[in-house]
């Protein structure tokens, strides 16, 4: 690439690299590497970002969001993520009802074991 | 009067989707909330998901009947529908997070576990308990601890737990007990319990300004009506 093609990636950098080639060639190639690796990156970083605004909706009514997604799995309910987090965050009424359907489906594992308290060494004694 | 237009559009198929319990729209809506009914009265456990969700969406769409033909191309998608609220995931404007309207919540650190308190503070601070939770963007609420002398610990921490700080200097490493630094400033037992805890960088540092610790039981907030920190945890009120 030449450079103009160079300097007119390189808008915006700090220093030296917008304005002196063998530091914005060096620069560019970096910005290239990390904008391809983060098209990647992109999609995990958004579908993580759903998951979490659906954990925190749901958390608001008591559910949290492996429960509330294995209710859903058992309805055969096939919303994906980013759109049960706009609706968490637009309809809240709808996302309640789904929270209650889930609910309804898989109340929790309500039988786990509670680990015994440690009473220490008075017991003995 | 604004036309909720971007929801409307989309309000039926998704109602009868899924169950039809959401709530039937009023044309006269003038609430600036999607989704939500003016008459708050009817549902009052919403007011606190209605102060999340406060988003204008004063949606002035084109009405392309009256474009003559050849002009039509002129308007965008999002003039003539409003914004697309569901392919695009929603990212909050300078209006949705302005500290003014933002929520003051109050705790009582009497007899509280330090580190419960602590998590659950920086939890209501970053805004992970909201739906519009947004890693970039200062979304929390602002939080006041009172009685922060009176925190508790359990164990032999009161004696054993150690704060450290050094000055830079060769030898300035300063150590001092849980209980030395109550009897010094108290304060700083709870700020840098909840500062370990709040994301380290800008956005950490301007959240930590959110957090107010007070050593006695009056503070000068009473203007902003703090409600009380709702808490889930259980075991966070010591036991004797």
């Amino acid at each position: 690439m030449n450079k103009d093609k160079i300097f007119k990636l390189a808008k915006g950098f700090r220093g030296r690299a917008k304005n002196c080639i063998r530091i914005a060639r060096e620069r560019v190639e970096k910005a290239l590497q990390y904008s391809y690796r983060d098209r990647r990156n992109k999609k995990r970083d958004m579908r993580s970002l759903w998951i979490q605004r659906i954990n925190a909706g749901t958390r608001l009514h008591g559910v949290n969001y492996g429960n509330f997604m294995h209710g859903l799995m058992k309805e055969n309910i096939q919303l994906n993520r980013k759109v049960l987090s706009e609706i968490s965050m637009h309809e809240p009424h709808s996302f309640k009802a789904l929270v209650d359907i889930s609910r309804t489906a898989f109340p929790g594992n309500k039988s786990s074991v509670v680990p015994p308290r440690k009473e220490g060494l008075s017991i003995v004694l | 009067m604004a036309l909720l237009c971007g929801s409307t559009s989309v309000k039926f198929p998704s109602s009868s989707a899924k169950s039809s319990i959401s709530c039937p729209k009023n044309g006269s809506a003038k609430s600036s909330f999607v989704g939500f009914q003016v008459a708050l009265s009817k549902s009052c456990s919403w007011t606190s998901l209605a102060a999340n969700s406060r988003r204008n969406f004063q949606v002035r769409s084109q009405d392309l009947s009256v474009v003559p033909l050849d002009e039509r191309w002129m308007f965008e998608e999002s003039e003539v529908n409003g914004p697309d609220i569901w392919n695009k995931t929603w990212y909050p404007k300078a209006a949705d997070h302005v500290n003014t309207d933002k929520p003051w919540y109050i705790v009582d650190a009497t007899d509280k576990i330090l580190g419960r308190l602590a998590s659950t503070i920086a939890i209501h601070i970053r805004g992970k308990n909201l739906a519009t939770y947004t890693p970039s963007v200062d979304m929390g609420a602002f939080v006041i601890v009172v009685n922060a002398d009176k925190v508790a610990v359990s164990g032999k921490k009161r004696t054993q737990k150690l704060y450290r700080r050094h000055s830079g200097r060769p030898g300035g490493m300063k150590v001092e007990t849980f209980a030395q630094l109550q009897q010094r400033i108290p304060e700083r037992i709870i700020e840098h319990a909840v500062r370990g805890m709040l994301p380290k960088g800008r956005l950490g540092r301007k959240l930590f300004n959110h957090l107010k610790v007070y050593k006695g039981s009056d503070h000068p907030h009473e203007a902003q009506k703090p409600t009380e920190l709702p808490i889930r945890d259980k075991r966070i009120q010591m036991t004797r």
